[in-house]
């Protein structure tokens, strides 16, 4: 009789006391610098306002004397979990897709580069 | 008498809060392979093509300082607590933090030339600690929230409205990028931060 009893609480425990986690969070700029927006720009003849006009306010503005920089940065963190009796495990995994745009003291573009993170396909 | 041991179970199922564990993963991974060359005469441009924008970047008094970062960090704790029924009234608790990563520093001179390059790599335990907590556990014995931050970029903004007189130093934070980086979890007391006038 205390069998049946024992296993029935431990499959309840087993059933109740356990959950699946999944988890996302997302900072920064909307990400405007696919390649198709910034083929657009050209070195030593865009602006600091066409890149602007593009793709909006940036995350930082860096300067140094005449030249500026602006920043654009968007973080992702994804991650899932497993939640036991005994056991939790959390995995969390941050990407930063980012663009990064050099000026001159004229406000024309001297130098770019864009990176979008591409989660791995399964 | 034949409920005892099943009650037995449940409540020693109740009683052990378990181990949790905790990966972070942060950017993506470095090698030796990604560090440029300085006797290459490389420009920024050949730079952030290989590397793409870095995480990092400040202005300095001759030119730039670009970073890039990759952090792996595994908290772990174990615990018993009577929190699962709904009273926290004690709990035993150990705890271990971990962390590897690797960060490359590369300098620029204001012609955009590359000046130097250095990639550390580290594989560091972060601490830990005991507790045991009689009436309340208030004390978490890991803390890792300084190295799984968000970015200081998205902090900018927000640096050219702190109070007096940490707005006018403001230039020595490492949010606002104009005069130094600082890696994940430095002190305080010591590298960007010390300057300012917390």
């Amino acid at each position: 009789m205390q069998s049946p009893a024992h296993i029935l609480v431990a499959v309840f425990c087993a059933i109740t006391l356990q959950a699946c986690v999944q988890y996302e969070s997302k900072r920064g700029v909307d990400v405007t610098w696919q390649s198709s927006v910034t083929q657009q720009l050209v070195k030593g003849e865009s602006t600091r306002k066409d890149v602007l006009a593009l793709l909006g306010p940036p995350s930082q503005v860096i300067s140094l004397e005449g030249e500026t920089v602006l920043y654009y940065l968007f973080e992702r963190a994804r991650g899932s979990g497993l939640i036991l009796i005994l056991y939790n495990r959390m995995k969390i995994n941050t990407r930063y897709d980012r663009a990064i745009f050099f000026f001159d003291e004229n406000d024309v573009l001297t130098e770019y580069s864009t990176r979008i993170y591409e989660p791995a396909k399964t | 008498m034949n409920l005892l041991r099943p009650s037995g179970l449940l409540l020693a199922t109740c009683l052990l809060t378990g181990c949790t564990q905790w990966h972070y993963d942060l950017g993506r991974p470095l090698s030796r392979a990604d560090i440029p060359d300085a006797e290459q005469n490389l420009s920024l441009h050949q730079v952030l093509t290989d590397l793409g924008p870095p995480q990092r970047m400040s202005a300095t008094s001759n030119g730039y300082v670009l970073a890039w970062e990759h952090w792996q960090v595994k908290e772990q704790t174990l615990g018993l607590s009577l929190g699962a029924m709904g009273a926290e009234l004690f709990s035993l608790d150990w705890g271990d933090l971990q962390t590897k990563g690797e960060f490359l520093v590369v300098t620029f001179d204001k012609q955009h030339q590359l000046l130097s390059s250095t990639l550390s790599q580290w594989a560091n335990d972060g601490g830990g600690g005991k507790a045991i907590q009689p009436f309340l556990s208030m004390v978490s014995v890991v803390d890792a929230g300084d190295l799984v931050g968000k970015m200081s970029q998205h902090r900018w903004g927000w640096a050219f409205m702190k109070p007096l007189p940490r707005a006018l130093n403001k230039d020595s934070s490492s949010d606002t990028g104009q005069n130094g980086i600082e890696q994940r979890g430095t002190p305080t007391a010591i590298g960007q931060q010390s300057l300012e006038m917390n």
